[in-house]
């Protein structure tokens, strides 16, 4: 039954709303994804410290950004690497400590995109067509940023 | 606390695969010492940034802010790591941990799917937009850009102290008198169930034009300076469109995750992200967001935002000086 209440709230009594199923989805992929990103972070950050198999040396890493190098410096000042990085560099390294690690990164970043789609799939499916759109639309612009 | 970890058991394997990580990192380092830098420091300067991220995810939360608004200007403010750097890991800072706080929020029905894709279009763009700036001044500019942003942001982080002070003007349930034209096509209405006073709350959200004009400006804020934008997100769906604060605050978390998913892309792709230095910023994000979410009720948020605003007016002031001096080349003696 819906009625006012003194500070001019609509509201039900009785009348729990369900929760839409396309947030449900989307809040999910996102909240696994992340997670398990930050696993991948996690085996990354080990590999980086414990093993020689380094793309770039991390005590080279750390001290450059301690020391206020610029992003430019940092990758040209680097043994074997010597120049700026494009697109998605970390695929090629993904067997290196940074790779993994930078991969980590990526996956809780890119949880996002399919987040979205399917998400409008399910706003698509309950009949919800311009929401559904829309998110079509976000989904095709992240997908944009991530092209190198 | 015990509950909490056998409530989430993906929390406790992450506490625990981090305690893990870093004991071994400490005591298998293959690290080398360098000028800068000793094996040792490297290690400390690793577990410094992961608990400095737990702590400032956990304010965060309770401070109802992202992340990036306490992480940029601090290390903008008091630490000589090159800018571009710093902003990069500060949209880490504010996305992952709105990123892991989009699950619970979307299952408990109080982040608004329809009007978090609405506003992500122009938030999105902005983002992308603001990032590709911020790359493409820093490869022109060098150091006169980078003292344009300390002093930038050093002015928006007094404003957004100000905002704080007069805070008291949120409304929780705005009543929106007329409905515009656009909202009213749109459909922007919904409901969530308020647990406190165990009813449905019905709402309109009004001003949809306005709302994405402005989300528009906040997405580049914050894909140029890498702070999310977690300070604005509110205001905006809360007093501008009038959407609920429980909806508004769970919402905003929400659409900067997706907005800073798009800012982010130009900076890994740039080689701007380094990964070593990125990571415990990362898992502080992801370990303290879900720990500030549940302890949120716990704590009063009042004091933390108190001691936010402390911290924003003196982090503002350094900001402000370090711009000046980088800009007019003239030495402003503060701490």
């Amino acid at each position: 039954m819906k009625q006012e209440n003194q500070n001019d709230v609509d509201y039900d009594e009785d009348d729990r709303p369900l929760v839409p199923r396309a947030g449900i989805i989307y809040g999910d992929i996102i909240y696994w994804g992340t997670i398990a990103g930050t696993f991948l972070v996690m085996i990354g950050s080990v590999v980086t410290f414990t093993t020689t198999n380094n793309f770039i040396d991390p005590a080279y890493l750390l001290s450059a950004v301690v020391d206020g190098k610029t992003v430019e410096d940092i990758w040209k000042g680097a043994e074997g690497v010597n120049q700026l990085p494009s697109g998605h560099w970390y695929l090629d390294q993904i067997s290196t400590g940074n790779g993994l690690t930078m991969a980590g990164i990526a996956i809780g970043v890119f949880s996002v995109t399919p987040a979205i789609f399917a998400s409008a799939f399910a706003l698509y499916k309950d009949g919800q067509k311009l929401f559904g759109s829309i998110a079509v639309v976000a989904g095709l612009i992240t997908i944009y940023a991530m092209m190198p | 606390m015990t509950s909490l970890l056998k409530r989430i058991p993906e929390l406790t394997l992450l506490i625990v695969g981090t305690i893990v990580i870093y004991i071994a990192m400490g005591l298998l380092s293959e690290v080398n010492d360098t000028n800068i830098l000793s094996a040792d420091g490297a290690w400390a300067l690793v577990v410094g940034s992961f608990l400095m991220s737990l702590v400032i995810a956990i304010v965060a939360v309770l401070g109802g802010v992202g992340g990036g608004v306490l992480y940029t200007p601090v290390m903008l403010g008091f630490t000589s790591i090159d800018s571009l750097l710093v902003r990069s890991t500060g949209l880490v800072v504010a996305m992952f941990s709105g990123l892991v706080s989009s699950g619970p929020f979307m299952r408990k029905g109080l982040a608004d799917i329809r009007i978090v894709f609405y506003c992500a279009i122009p938030i999105v763009i902005g983002a992308m937009l603001g990032a590709q700036v911020a790359i493409g001044m820093a490869e022109t500019m060098g150091e006169e850009g980078d003292a344009i942003v300390r002093l930038l942001l050093g002015l928006i982080l007094v404003f957004i102290a100000v905002m704080f002070i007069m805070g008291g003007s949120k409304n929780e349930y705005p009543k929106p008198k007329h409905v515009d034209a656009l909202s009213k096509k749109l459909h922007l209405q919904s409901s969530y169930h308020e647990e406190s006073l165990n009813k449905t709350i019905h709402y309109k959200a009004v001003r949809a034009l306005p709302g994405a004009i402005l989300f528009l400006l906040v997405g580049f804020t914050g894909g140029f300076f890498g702070l999310g934008g977690g300070w604005a997100v509110v205001p905006v769906l809360n007093l501008v469109m009038a959407v609920p604060l429980k909806v508004s605050a769970a919402s905003s978390g929400v659409l900067l995750a997706m907005g800073n998913a798009a800012a982010i892309w130009p900076y890994i792709m740039k080689g701007a992200l380094i990964a070593v230095f990125a990571a415990p910023w990362m898992i502080g994000q992801v370990i303290g967001g879900i720990l500030g979410a549940h302890i949120l009720s716990k704590i009063n948020a009042g004091f933390v935002r108190n001691i936010l605003i402390v911290l924003l007016l003196l982090t503002s002031i350094k900001l402000i000086s370090r711009g000046i001096e980088g800009y007019f080349g003239i030495d402003i003696p503060i701490i």
